[in-house]
């Protein structure tokens, strides 16, 4: 894919929710545009409205403020499924609770989202998949006889397989160690690199955050700092 | 991997609830497929029976005319007697085509195991002519074979031959030659007589009643019983059967005193009615055990449902649509009810024959042969009716989870 093409785009996106009587403001005012080619870390504390901003960019939080636009598309009053459509031609996902299904082998769980595309599954093309995030030997093993960091890794090449311009990671480090979390980011920078495909990625670790090429950083729900590397 | 695929494995998951659930649903096709092939085989096994008298109408005493019919299906005492004199005023009707007078005795067996509902031991004795019954009933064949030659009806002046049923010959443990014992209490006598018969021939199964009878010439029962002008009943046949004709000849006949005429037909519709009431009854508890089913895999499929409320998001938020997740929940609940239907089925009739030998034991039905007929449109009938509750029972389940919205799914399952 071309580097540098504009993936997604917020223009003063809002998403306001009320508590009780309080106007809870998530996410405030964020003007954002991801790029083909590039990872973006998004920082900061709990509640500072990380997760919120990647559930307005991923399209599975409607925003109750600005504009949305996927490869140039508005997504403004979308259905559900036709939300659902526009994430499963572009974005592949990574959530911090890694949800594979436990009964499927980990190569049946890389293959989901193939069944919700009607496409046959190309076992070649699945363990390509799997060697890009090493678990090529663990292609017919079972999600309970991986570690945690191969269970992410897994869970990585679930969000590879339709071959996703974005790969949106929302806390993908959160359950695993200092050492699996640095892998992680590792790979992501690897997959940036040499498949040209973008990574969004929240952490509340300013370390790995820094990895990424462009850090954005959040607080109550407003943009206060963007840094690029 | 496809949706049944999935569905199948996602099953394994709960392995004891799935099996729970499934059993469940194979218990109440397993009642539903046994009530329905008792209610079929019962009925044919009535039709059958009746029909194998080989009469269409029977002249017999007053009384409930279906008490007697049944009697006469599964023997009894008290039975009532008619006038002779009937019969020869009978005979001569033009629209009979056959007729044959039997008298029908009940002789004592101590020590038998042949046992009517009020527990005393019995044989049943019919006193019969011969030439006319065969004409009412032409497939009667001797048993051939080893202890079994030379089986020829007795002569009709004939004081100590009888001839038996296949079944009270095999129960007495009797062949052609031996001898045949019973106790009779003729009408009027202080004492009961012990008489020795000589086994003159021994019928071949009929799957009727013929089969526990011992049967004796006409004269010779009414004389042991003290009863020698009487009958039980008069068995006919018409030239022409129709309810016009029948009506013309109950007209007749009907003005005889202590006398009734009853079609057979009559007997077996209201037979066939009075035991569909009966098993109205059991059609309910058929339909709670449903229910129960149905209630039973709702709430295994929505416990599973809310168990992975987190997969279920992430299957949308990887591009699951509404209707793929219904789809999977929805083909779960029917692959339950498919495996429950398949599994009771095949329990209930490789239990029928199980089942059967404990109906006939714990209750005389009056009726000979198989009394449970499963067929393939019971099979087809219960296997659809299992879809039409999975089809149901999947709605809400997957209703259920194709409305979540993904992030609160994803956010209930962290």
């Amino acid at each position: 894919m071309e580097k540098g093409k504009t993936i997604i785009e917020g223009f003063g996106l809002k998403r306001y929710y009320q508590r009780g009587s309080e106007t809870v403001k998530a996410v405030d005012g964020i003007d954002i545009v991801i790029r083909s080619g590039e990872m973006v870390s998004v920082l900061g504390p709990s509640g500072s409205g990380k997760t919120t901003l990647v559930h307005l960019l991923s399209c599975l939080d409607a925003p109750t403020g600005g504009s949305l636009l996927v490869e140039g598309v508005s997504v403004e009053g979308l259905s559900e499924d036709e939300l659902a459509g526009v994430r499963r031609k572009t974005m592949g996902f990574v959530f911090q609770k890694f949800y594979l299904l436990p009964t499927l082998t980990v190569a049946e769980n890389v293959e989901l989202p193939l069944l919700f595309l009607r496409k046959q599954p190309d076992r070649a093309a699945t363990m390509e998949v799997l060697g890009q995030v090493g678990l090529e030997d663990r292609a017919e093993h079972l999600p309970n006889e991986l570690s945690g960091g191969q269970m992410q890794r897994a869970a990585i090449a679930r969000g590879l397989i339709i071959n996703p311009r974005l790969l949106i990671a929302d806390e993908p480090t959160g359950n695993l160690d200092s050492e699996n979390s640095k892998s992680i980011f590792d790979l992501f920078g690897h997959l940036v690199r040499d498949k040209g495909i973008s990574i969004l990625v929240t952490t509340h670790n300013l370390s790995l955050g820094r990895l990424a090429n462009r850090v954005i950083t959040l607080q109550d729900g407003k943009v206060v700092k963007e840094d690029r590397f | 991997m496809r949706f049944v695929s999935m569905a199948f494995k996602n099953l394994r998951r709960r392995p004891v609830r799935s099996i729970l659930t499934i059993t469940g649903v194979a218990l109440a096709v397993a009642v539903a497929v046994s009530l329905a092939g008792f209610n079929l085989g019962y009925r044919n096994a009535i039709e059958r029976s009746i029909d194998r008298l080989g009469f269409q109408l029977m002249i017999m005493s007053k009384g409930c005319p279906y008490e007697a019919a049944t009697m006469m299906l599964k023997g009894g005492t008290g039975l009532l007697y008619l006038p002779s004199e009937i019969y020869e005023k009978v005979r001569n009707d033009p629209d009979i085509g056959s007729i044959t007078p039997v008298f029908i005795g009940i002789a004592e067996k101590e020590g038998s195991g042949i046992r009517d509902d009020s527990g005393s031991a019995f044989a049943i004795i019919a006193g019969i002519d011969v030439q006319s019954y065969m004409e009412m009933k032409p497939w009667l064949e001797f048993e051939t074979g080893t202890g079994f030659e030379n089986g020829r009806w007795f002569k009709v002046d004939s004081e100590d031959e009888v001839v038996m049923g296949y079944e009270a010959a095999t129960y007495e443990q009797r062949k052609v030659g031996d001898k045949f014992l019973a106790t009779i209490s003729p009408q009027g006598a202080a004492r009961s007589i012990q008489k020795t018969f000589r086994i003159a021939g021994i019928l071949k199964r009929t799957g009727t009643q013929d089969d526990g009878t011992v049967f004796l010439p006409l004269k010779n029962a009414q004389k042991l019983f003290n009863r020698p002008n009487e009958l039980t009943i008069l068995g006919i046949k018409m030239k022409q059967f129709s309810g016009a004709k029948l009506q013309e000849f109950e007209s007749r006949w009907l003005s005889l005193p202590s006398v009734q005429v009853v079609s057979l037909q009559q007997v077996k519709s209201t037979l066939v009615m009075l035991i569909g009431t009966a098993q109205t009854m059991i059609a309910a508890v058929t339909i709670i055990a449903v229910l129960v089913a149905l209630i039973g895999v709702i709430n295994a499929i929505l416990m599973s449902v809310y168990e992975r409320t987190g997969e279920i998001g992430v299957m949308k938020a990887i591009g699951a649509f509404r209707g793929d997740i219904f789809q999977l929940i929805w083909i779960e609940t029917l692959v339950i009810c498919i495996i429950g239907a398949v599994t009771g089925t095949l329990v209930a009739i490789s239990g029928s024959r199980l089942v059967e030998a404990a109906i006939k034991k714990l209750i005389n039905l009056g009726v000979q042969g198989s009394i449970v007929l499963i067929n393939w449109q019971i099979i087809t009938g219960v296997m659809a009716g299992a879809v039409i509750v999975g089809f149901f029972a999947g709605l809400y389940p997957a209703w259920r989870a194709a409305s979540m919205h993904p992030i609160d799914a994803i956010r209930e399952g962290e």
